[in-house]
């Protein structure tokens, strides 16, 4: 009681001036005496009002805090995150690069090809790689092109049987068959066409890589797997740089 | 409350790194020297790696382009062997930057505040692939300039600064590169006079 009586004399006392400098100096304090239910909390109006207002002082001391921190992580994890996409998008078009570098080397619109059908066997399987190459060589009959039929999307590999070429103007008609197919191509060639020009033609096979093009085939026929394998690529590619 | 914002902030910043993963010891190493320049005073110079940002971004564009240009194959070679070349040579500049400037470093800094005395920083690290040797290095970024300082540096073995577990002492850690860096701003007024 005497305590009380002594505070109301308006704080001038050594002692309540010793609490109150204690009082703005450790906050925290302050704020673990409020929350738990002391005797010290059922005193005077003016010891509430100070401890209330370096209650907030702390809070806002500790809000600006945790406000610069999350700041400063952003930014910095935005910089990381922006050169981590660049490295990868990086990546991503250099093979692009390479893929059109290809282009451009062996003159032709695809320079890799993967067989389909089993149409050329026993030269070139279902699944096997083949290297095109174009170039203004004359076409002859025996060399194996690839070309594309106007209304199928596909390209077709067979080797070429027939040339009828004009002398003067250089231009042919090529008649092509499947080494293991029984007639020749009229019927894949599109409606009333018996031959096939050069503008046809995507290029000759030159090379080939065997098995390697299951790959593409069981990505094409089952399209999840590629997703599944894309996504498990860029997975691999952000937890192993940190 | 207070003990409640320790555990808080102990929680928030407990670093932990898998011993055996020598590249993510490096890099929350290299992150905690940035923490402690950059509080230093020191502020970080991103102009460089601003430079290499919008590099990237010119050389994804040149490729975006190229694959995605509105003409058919042989009409648009030329433009194709065009950006090809591009390409080439950006990404031969990107290097060139990458080899000469930044070798090893891993935070530049602008001068202090204020300072006539003194120069940016590069600080770079070293951590080698089977050895536990962790060398830190400060140079200054200027090295032509009167007011530049002498490098310094520091070895010291990364198990002094890790528990078994994988946890960051950052104490230990923040007194080795807070001393070198008072010894580097030490050595210059040392030098001057």
């Amino acid at each position: 009681m005497s305590f009380v009586n002594r505070f109301s004399d308006s704080g001038k006392t050594p002692w309540s001036n010793q609490l109150n400098r204690a009082f703005i100096t450790r906050p925290s304090l302050t704020l673990r005496v409020l929350s738990s239910p002391p005797p010290l909390l059922r005193l005077k109006q003016g010891w509430c009002l100070l401890s209330e207002l370096s209650r907030r002082e702390s809070e806002s001391q500790k809000m600006g805090l945790v406000g610069e921190t999350i700041d400063s992580i952003k930014s910095i994890q935005i910089r990381q995150h922006l050169t981590q996409a660049i490295s990868l998008g990086m990546i991503v078009t250099s093979a692009l690069i390479i893929w059109k570098a290809l282009m451009c080397v062996t003159g032709s619109e695809s320079p890799v090809v993967v067989v389909l059908s089993g149409s050329m066997e026993p030269g070139f399987k279902r699944g096997d790689i083949l290297f095109l190459h174009m170039s203004k060589d004359p076409i002859r009959a025996g060399e194996i092109v690839v070309f594309n039929v106007d209304g199928r999307d596909i390209p077709i590999v067979h080797r070429v049987i027939k040339v009828h070429e004009r002398e003067n103007t250089g231009e042919v008609d090529v008649l092509t068959k499947g080494d293991n197919n029984y007639g020749d191509d009229r019927l894949l060639y599109a409606e009333g066409q018996q031959w096939l020009h050069r503008h046809h033609i995507m290029g000759r096979a030159v090379g080939f890589l065997p098995y390697v093009g299951w790959v593409t085939i069981i990505m094409t026929e089952k399209p999840i797997i590629k997703y599944i394998l894309i996504g498990a690529l860029g997975l691999l590619v952000i937890t192993s740089k940190d | 409350m207070e003990e409640e914002k320790k555990a808080e902030s102990t929680n928030k910043n407990v670093k932990k790194v898998n011993l055996l993963d020598h590249n993510s010891i490096k890099h929350m190493l290299d992150e905690s020297v940035s923490d402690i320049v950059t509080s230093r005073g020191y502020k970080e110079d991103v102009r460089l790696s601003n430079t290499k940002l919008i590099l990237g971004t010119v050389i994804i564009a040149v490729a975006l382009v190229a694959q995605f240009y509105n003409k058919k194959f042989p009409e648009n070679r030329d433009f194709l062997i065009g950006c090809i070349a591009l390409y080439v040579v950006l990404n031969g500049v990107m290097q060139l930057i990458m080899y000469t400037k930044e070798k090893n470093a891993i935070l530049f800094t602008y001068p202090l505040e204020g300072s006539f005395t003194s120069t940016g920083l590069v600080v770079s690290s070293k951590l080698p692939r089977f050895s536990d040797e962790y060398t830190l290095t400060i140079d200054s970024a200027d090295p032509k300039s009167i007011s530049a300082g002498k490098s310094v540096q520091f070895t010291k073995s990364v198990t002094q600064w890790f528990t078994k577990e994988g946890v960051l002492v950052e104490g230990l850690f923040w007194k080795d590169v807070e001393a070198l860096v008072k010894d580097y701003a030490k050595e210059e007024p040392k030098k001057k006079k």
